[in-house]
């Protein structure tokens, strides 16, 4: 029996190491070793997310990491996707948070290149989104 | 309040519902000494995922959202893996059941504790971290009101409590109706965490075809509402899945589902066995057909499953 049991415990220790594994794939935003781009600043944007709108305090990002300060102040539970060009339209997911409930805020960080992007607001986290375009410089 | 009631519940039902028929199965089984240990997994896997969280919450501290979806998807192929062993070693077990089995049913069962373990883990682990992310962000907004949090803990409380209604129905039906009816369910609810796996998978741009939708039920099953979110909080139904998404579902459901209520190969008479005179109708189930099914394999059972 007693060996049985610390058999177990063994067995969950090591299972419990299995997402600290994976925390040390994990990231901080300001040291992101995949990015090759000059600029390790973050810039912070608010985006403030309500049933019908997706409200973004600038359009206009520099090249790098931003963390994007979301805030739902609709009803329904939402989420935010940064989409890059991919094609004719805007469909391929650079970032995204979900689950955001109605109420609370949540950071969604991204690196993005210079270009163009589309970042959608989805409350009720079904259809295309509300969109805006961001225009990030080098 | 009620949306993050909702997400609370559809985060917590999955879970609640494995550990309770987890604990309904020891409990049957007679082997409630083997209960601390579900409460181990359960309580490793609320820490882990607490702490977790709120490192990323808290830090700036970022997992990419691919290092997110491809831990979430990886998790949810081996929990599936661990419930599709279980399922199958409920079927055997619920086979062989006989008074004279007793010792030879507790070594079996022995083995399967350190499983039970583990799989009370990963149930609550699978999804651990992405609710326990949303809690956080719930925790962090008590500053601007508390409907968030009291609506988000009464959801996940919602779910604790059904999963108990869920154990309290179970422990009262006879053991071999129990294995065939939550053998059926947890197909059902693997085969939906399978699917979900995989569009986490796409989602981490690991699988592609995230962007090939089957069918798009939206309209009809919305997931903000309350049976949007008991559908995919139970069977981890999206109402609009990826091609990919369905064709493993079924992939997976119709293959166990046929291989877990396909009847038992009539038994050979085991040249090895100790010569037991097994009676001539081999539908009885009796302990001399039950020794047969320790010494052999799933294919040697016999008994009668209703």
């Amino acid at each position: 029996m007693r060996s049985f049991r610390t058999r177990s415990i063994i067995v969950v220790a090591g299972l419990a190491a299995i997402p600290a594994l994976a925390a040390c794939g994990s990231s901080s935003s300001s040291s992101s070793s995949a990015s090759a781009s000059a600029s390790t600043s973050s810039s912070s944007i608010t985006v403030t997310s309500t049933d019908t709108t997706c409200d973004i305090s600038s359009n206009n990002l520099k090249a790098g990491s931003t963390v994007f300060a979301v805030t739902n102040k609709g009803s329904q539970v939402t989420e935010v996707y940064v989409y890059g060009k991919e094609g004719d339209s805007y469909s391929k997911t650079v970032a995204e948070v979900e689950n955001i409930g109605p109420g609370t805020s949540r950071d969604l960080t991204a690196d993005l290149a210079a270009g163009t992007y589309e970042l959608a607001c989805k409350p009720g986290q079904t259809g295309n989104g509300i969109r805006t375009t961001l225009t990030v410089t080098a | 309040m009620f949306a993050n009631y909702l997400i609370g519940l559809r985060e917590g039902l999955e879970a609640a519902l494995v550990v309770s028929i987890l604990i309904a199965y020891l409990v049957k089984t007679d082997n409630r000494a083997k209960l601390p240990l579900v409460w181990a997994g359960v309580a490793v896997a609320v820490v882990i995922s607490v702490l977790f969280g709120a490192a990323l919450t808290f830090t700036s501290q970022s997992l990419s959202f691919q290092a997110q979806e491809a831990f979430g998807g990886i998790m949810s192929i081996i929990a599936v893996g661990f419930v599709t062993w279980m399922i199958f070693w409920m079927r055997r077990t619920a086979r062989g059941l006989s008074g004279e089995l007793r010792t030879k049913m507790d070594a079996a069962i022995n083995v399967g504790g350190v499983a039970v373990v583990i799989m009370a883990f990963i149930a609550v682990a699978r999804e651990g971290l992405e609710t326990s992310l949303f809690i956080w962000a719930a925790v962090q907004s008590t500053g601007s009101g508390s409907a968030p949090l009291i609506g988000a803990t009464l959801g996940l409380a919602t779910a604790v409590i059904l999963g108990y209604l869920f154990y309290k129905g179970a422990v009262k039906i006879n053991l071999s109706k129990f294995f065939t009816w939550t053998g059926f369910a947890l197909i059902l609810i693997a085969a939906g965490v399978l699917a979900y796996g995989v569009h986490d998978l796409q989602e981490a741009g690991i699988l592609p075809g995230l962007s090939n939708v089957a069918w798009d039920a939206t309209a009809a099953i919305p997931p903000s509402s309350w049976y949007g979110s008991l559908l995919k909080g139970i069977f981890n139904i999206s109402p609009a899945p990826s091609i990919l998404e369905v064709i493993v579902w079924f992939a997976y459901v119709i293959p166990v589902m046929y291989l877990f209520f396909r009847k038992p190969k009539p038994a050979k008479a085991a040249p090895a066995a100790p010569a037991p005179s097994v009676p001539a109708d081999a539908g009885a189930a009796d302990a001399t057909a039950g020794e047969a099914v320790i010494a052999t394999t799933e294919t040697a059972s016999t008994s009668s499953s209703k």
